[in-house]
């Protein structure tokens, strides 16, 4: 019953814009498809000085300079 | 006809959803913005379309999923507890058969932003739901916005799609819409990775942009004047050279006045002359009688209770020909069953302190969770990271548009305003853990120079 009244005389307009945004829907849709990154990204690359609880982390063993370390 | 190809076309979709079944995810999201069942004639109304897509969205993502990303937050707490706080309300409800015609579709709606942020775990899940809600809600602006073009609006008038007064098909909820997204828009033309933002994007972008400034002045909702105006305000706050902003926006609003129409102009008016305007005043007189109703009812009526409402109250007569006629200088309005035209009042009148209490921290919230997440990253200002900031601005001002707005329009629960809640917490959440992950990283890099 609606639809009867929107095929009225808007029903190019109306079929204008649902073409429009149901095409350009269907392209996004595609380009998902066949993108790796939409499941599962790579891990981000470290903070280039810590941040958050890296940040309040006292300094431990592993915060010392290398040269204190038997290995270093 | 028209039957057959939305049937194909929404086929087609779950055949690539099969594939990536995340895409169940958007194409409900689809479902529930344009309402493809809605514009069929009898095809697509007898098949359980929202159900099945919600079926295969639910289960592929707890049986298939990987959940090792997935991420809680309190917010999907609260908005369970709004499910549960809704549908207690409506076994206790006054208006039973309306409030549960209302809770059919208000569950779905919350169960869907509750169900989004767990599923929303990488960068491009974030932006293809972003996109997806942009572009389905495109459907009803750009015809709006070209019908208004066209000289077709006019309040109630106008037609979007169909002639239905629902949904986002009602002239205040899409003014209020359209003017929330342009922020998310904008977004896209400068930071979206789907649709690269080259020249073809930004000019279909402002394109948008306008048809979404029209849809007010098309449906002349009153609702969508001060929508624009708060978006011009929020705009200010990240603008980069505020006083060529300020006179651009002024000369832009002074260069729109002769093309608006009459009518459109006359409505704007009565914003300020609310005292004589018939709707305004009955507005007033609803809030007052929920208020009324809540001190002795505070857990709420359940939804619709508004139809128990009968009120009754003075204008002033502006007509001089009037006043003449009768001598009366004001005249008496008796009404009944008139909706709350304000969310606040809506949530306040049907689920009471609490359930307003609940809907102010899941909307408020999603304001101050952006606010931290846009500082942050500011601070942070890494180069991988310079579309978070943005993202986080848009969505904040989507949901302060909105804020505003439903102060004049009953949508507390309108679905396409808590997918954007959904969306918020799914970027909050997948924020939170990046950053974890990026901290970790270093942690283990620096444990990896005194290992070696």
């Amino acid at each position: 019953m609606h639809a009867v009244t929107a095929m009225g005389g808007n029903a190019m307009i109306d079929n204008l814009s649902i073409l429009l945004s149901h095409a350009l829907l269907a392209y996004v849709f595609w380009i998902l498809v066949n993108r790796d990154d939409l499941d599962s990204e790579a891990p981000p690359a470290p903070d280039p000085k810590p941040q958050g609880f890296a940040k309040k982390r006292p300094l431990g063993k592993m915060d010392k300079n290398p040269s204190d370390t038997p290995n270093a | 006809m028209r039957d057959l190809i939305f049937l194909a076309y929404i086929a087609g979709l779950m055949l690539l959803a099969f594939k990536r079944p995340f895409l169940f995810t958007l194409i409900y999201a689809y479902l529930d913005i344009v309402s493809p069942q809605r514009l069929s004639y009898f095809l697509l109304n007898s098949i359980p379309l929202s159900l099945i897509v919600f079926g295969l969205a639910f289960s592929s993502f707890f049986l298939i999923e990987d959940k090792k990303n997935v991420r809680f937050a309190p917010r999907i707490a609260m908005i369970a507890l709004l499910i549960v706080y809704c549908g207690a309300t409506t076994i206790g409800a006054e208006e039973a058969v309306a409030a549960t015609e209302k809770w059919s579709w208000v569950w779905k709606a919350l169960l869907f932003a509750a169900f989004l942020p767990l599923t929303l775990h990488t960068r491009l899940r974030i932006e293809a739901l972003a996109l997806t809600m942009v572009i389905c809600a495109s459907t009803l602006i750009v015809t709006g916005g070209i019908k208004t073009l066209a000289g077709g609006g006019g309040y109630g008038v106008l037609v979007i799609l169909i002639n239905n007064n629902s949904g986002l098909f009602e002239g205040s909820t899409i003014s209020c819409v359209a003017i929330a997204i342009i922020p998310l828009i904008m977004w896209f033309m400068q930071h979206g990775t789907i649709i690269k933002p080259d020249w073809k994007v930004k000019f279909y972008g402002i394109a948008l942009i306008g048809a979404c400034l029209l849809i007010p002045v098309g449906t002349q909702a009153r609702t969508g004047i001060i929508c624009i105006a708060i978006l011009a305000m929020l705009l200010l706050r990240y603008a980069r050279y505020r006083f060529l902003y300020l006179g651009a926006a002024a000369l832009f609003g002074l260069a729109a006045i002769p093309f608006l129409p009459s009518s459109f102009t006359q409505r704007a008016d009565t914003i300020k002359n609310y005292k004589t305007d018939e709707s305004a005043s009955t507005r007033i007189q609803v809030w007052s009688w929920t208020w009324d109703y809540v001190k002795e009812h505070p857990t709420g009526g359940g939804f619709e209770i508004y139809r128990q409402n009968r009120i009754r109250y003075k204008i002033p007569i502006t007509n001089p020909e009037e006043i003449a006629m009768d001598g009366r200088t004001s005249k008496d309005i008796v009404d009944q069953g008139r909706a709350f035209h304000s969310s606040y009042f809506e949530m306040l009148g049907e689920q009471g302190f609490p359930g307003l209490l609940l809907w102010l921290l899941i909307n408020l919230g999603g304001i101050w969770r952006m606010e931290i997440v846009q500082r942050i990253y500011r601070k942070r200002n890494r180069d991988d990271e310079k579309w978070v900031s943005p993202l986080a601005t848009a969505l904040q001002n989507g949901q302060i548009i909105y804020m505003i707005g439903s102060l004049f329009v009953g949508i507390a629960f309108q679905p396409f305003i808590f997918m954007l809640v959904g969306l918020q917490i799914g970027l909050d959440t997948y924020l939170k853990r990046r950053r974890e992950e990026a901290a970790f990283s270093t942690l283990a890099a620096r444990a990896g120079i005194t290992a070696s």
